[in-house]
């Protein structure tokens, strides 16, 4: 059996998204310690941009263009990748535990009758062995996972699992033709793919949230313009969702999403255990609450004990400043 | 019609946990519910119900004895029937096993519609919906935020894509996971409540259901657990000190650069 590894290519707007680039550069790490190969898998309709900057990431580029596949559909993607896999026979494939991911995942797995991993934060070796990292019980344990001898399986990962590197060559790039019918059980009527939200929240790498401390939706402006000067999202606890103040896409959270930034500022959030489920694996964890006693202490890296008000108006024109002299 | 509700009881969010010494193994306090995301399943398939009077809401789980106790909520809410396939001698973190269960139940039962919450709150795998859905060669949507049974036939839904949302119309039999937003699941009357407290919950021999036993026993899984551990301890917390907001903010920039790097 081969150990090569295949990487199902998500992309947004034109560009590759970054957990794809992450799985891929992890993927090639992998590969060459043992001579196998990386392929990348492109699906969809014009497709041959994305595939041309994929091409730095992955020994190969495997291209299945056409018009059925403009639109993410499980069925015709299934279909898709089943016949890479059966033609390439990869050890592992590898894809994001993103929506679209967790769609496709588990009924490609099914269709191959192989196992799958999902929700995935890390890969090591125990000895020569590759085992999976997966968090349980909303990252109160951690588990390791390994796969028996001649087992194929899907692993999703979650976004900023691993850090984007572009390596030296360019891979070959394959079309391959490969048509996939549509379910007619299954008719799309319309989709809205949102559009307006710069950042996806899970590979958001600042996330700033609200919780019920902001009072009301009117006072998440100061959080927006932080986010937008960071370049990342804003959040919010399940009580500012559940309040109607933010839309249930913003939720971090065990009901919501799980979240790893690089930077997470928790802004009148009292860190309710189903929240911090949600974000306890952010590298590094700032809280801004006036109870000292808040439980979101209890996960932090760094505290502000005071009023947010008074800090958010500052913490605004400093960290502009901050992307200034960058 | 037949609705076949899939649930899974989890531990409570607040339960605690402790990693036996094996390092391969769990104890949890005996804190368990439905899963979180089942309740919308549960109440999508009962307001189907409502509508469509001779339709009848089954509810099934693969699990210890002990999850028996999420059927009877789940009949306290209105479910019919409820079954446990009991997985004693046969437990399994692989959802390709529980899949093949839960497929092979329900294509014995006969369904016209399946709903299961979109993943459980405990392994956060998000796979089995999908998985069966697959095994019984009928279509599914994940994540569903709005669900309408328009007739026997046809279903409309919402359900999350990524950064959005969709409309399709699916034709029966089908497959739907559902999200949190679709519906406000209902609070057990006190007769219904009595109900499930005298219903007779049948139990399933996973083996009775068609399936090769080497299939779906201990050594049937690829995967295999290697160690548990515990997450890493953050160190406490550093609260930054100063005269006045922009002092701690100013504070909290310097070592957010210069001690944490994340700046």
């Amino acid at each position: 059996m081969t150990k090569d590894i295949f990487v199902f290519v998500e992309y947004k707007d034109g560009s590759a998204r970054k957990v794809s680039l992450e799985l891929l550069t992890k993927g090639k790490e992998i590969v060459e310690k043992n001579g196998a190969t990386l392929y990348a898998g492109v699906i969809g309709f014009q497709a041959k941009d994305i595939a041309e900057v994929v091409k730095g990431f992955a020994d190969k580029v495997i291209v299945v263009d056409n018009e059925n596949l403009k639109d993410y559909r499980y069925d015709t993607y299934v279909s898709v990748i089943e016949q890479l896999v059966k033609k390439y026979q990869p050890s592992m494939v590898f894809g994001g535990s993103t929506v679209t991911g967790k769609d496709l995942f588990p009924r490609l797995a099914a269709r191959l009758n192989v196992p799958i991993v999902s929700d995935a934060v890390g890969i090591g070796f125990d000895g020569g062995r590759l085992k999976i990292k997966k968090p349980l019980y909303g990252g109160k344990v951690i588990s390791w996972i390994s796969f028996k001898d001649g087992i194929s399986p899907m692993v999703t990962f979650r976004p900023n699992s691993f850090t984007v590197e572009k390596f030296s060559t360019n891979g070959e790039v394959i079309e391959e033709a490969i048509d996939a019918a549509k379910d007619q059980k299954y008719a799309v009527l319309s989709m809205d793919k949102g559009g307006t939200k710069k950042v996806d929240l899970q590979e958001a790498d600042f996330i700033i949230c609200g919780g019920r401390g902001m009072k009301g939706p009117e006072h998440f402006q100061v959080l927006e313009d932080i986010a937008t000067t960071m370049g990342g999202r804003v959040g919010a606890s399940r009580a500012v969702v559940d309040s109607k103040w933010r839309e249930y896409d913003d939720q971090v959270g065990k009901s919501g999403k799980t979240v790893s930034p690089k930077l997470y500022i928790g802004c009148g959030v009292s860190g309710a255990l189903h929240h911090t489920m949600g974000m306890d694996t952010s590298k590094v964890i700032v809280a801004v609450n006036k109870d000292p006693n808040a439980p979101i202490f209890g996960y932090a890296d760094y505290g502000i004990v005071d009023d947010l008000f008074n800090i958010l108006p500052v913490l605004k024109e400093e960290l502009a400043k901050t992307k200034q002299e960058i | 019609m037949n609705i076949i509700v899939f649930i899974k009881q989890v531990a409570d969010t607040e339960a605690r946990i402790f990693i036996k010494n094996d390092q391969k193994s769990l104890e949890i306090e005996n804190k368990f519910n439905m899963n979180f995301f089942d309740e919308f399943a549960m109440e999508a398939a009962i307001k189907t119900k409502e509508k469509f009077k001779d339709s009848q809401v089954t509810v099934c789980t693969y699990g210890p004895k002990r999850a028996i106790e999420a059927l009877r909520t789940a009949i306290a809410m209105g479910a019919d029937r409820a079954f446990l396939i009991d997985n004693t001698g046969f437990e399994t973190e692989d959802s390709l096993i529980v899949a093949k269960i839960l497929s092979a139940f329900a294509k014995k039962e006969g369904f016209g519609l399946i709903l299961c919450g979109r993943q459980a709150i405990d392994d956060e795998n998000a796979n089995v919906g999908a998985m069966v859905a697959e095994m019984l060669g009928i279509p599914h949507a994940s994540a569903v935020i709005n669900f309408e049974v328009v007739n026997e036939k046809t279903v409309k839904i919402d359900n999350e894509i990524e950064g959005g949302k969709e409309s399709a119309e699916v034709q029966l039999p089908a497959l739907f996971t559902t999200q949190k937003g679709l519906n406000t699941p209902r609070v057990p009357l006190i007769t219904g409540v009595m109900k499930a407290m005298k219903a007779v919950i049948p139990t399933v021999d996973p083996t009775t259901l068609g399936l090769a036993k080497e299939d779906i026993d201990l050594n049937a899984s690829g995967i295999e657990t290697v160690s548990l551990e515990s997450p890493k301890q953050r160190p406490p917390v550093k609260i930054i000190d100063g005269e006045s907001p922009e002092e701690k903010v100013r504070n909290l920039i310097r070592v957010l650069k210069e001690e944490a790097k994340a700046l």
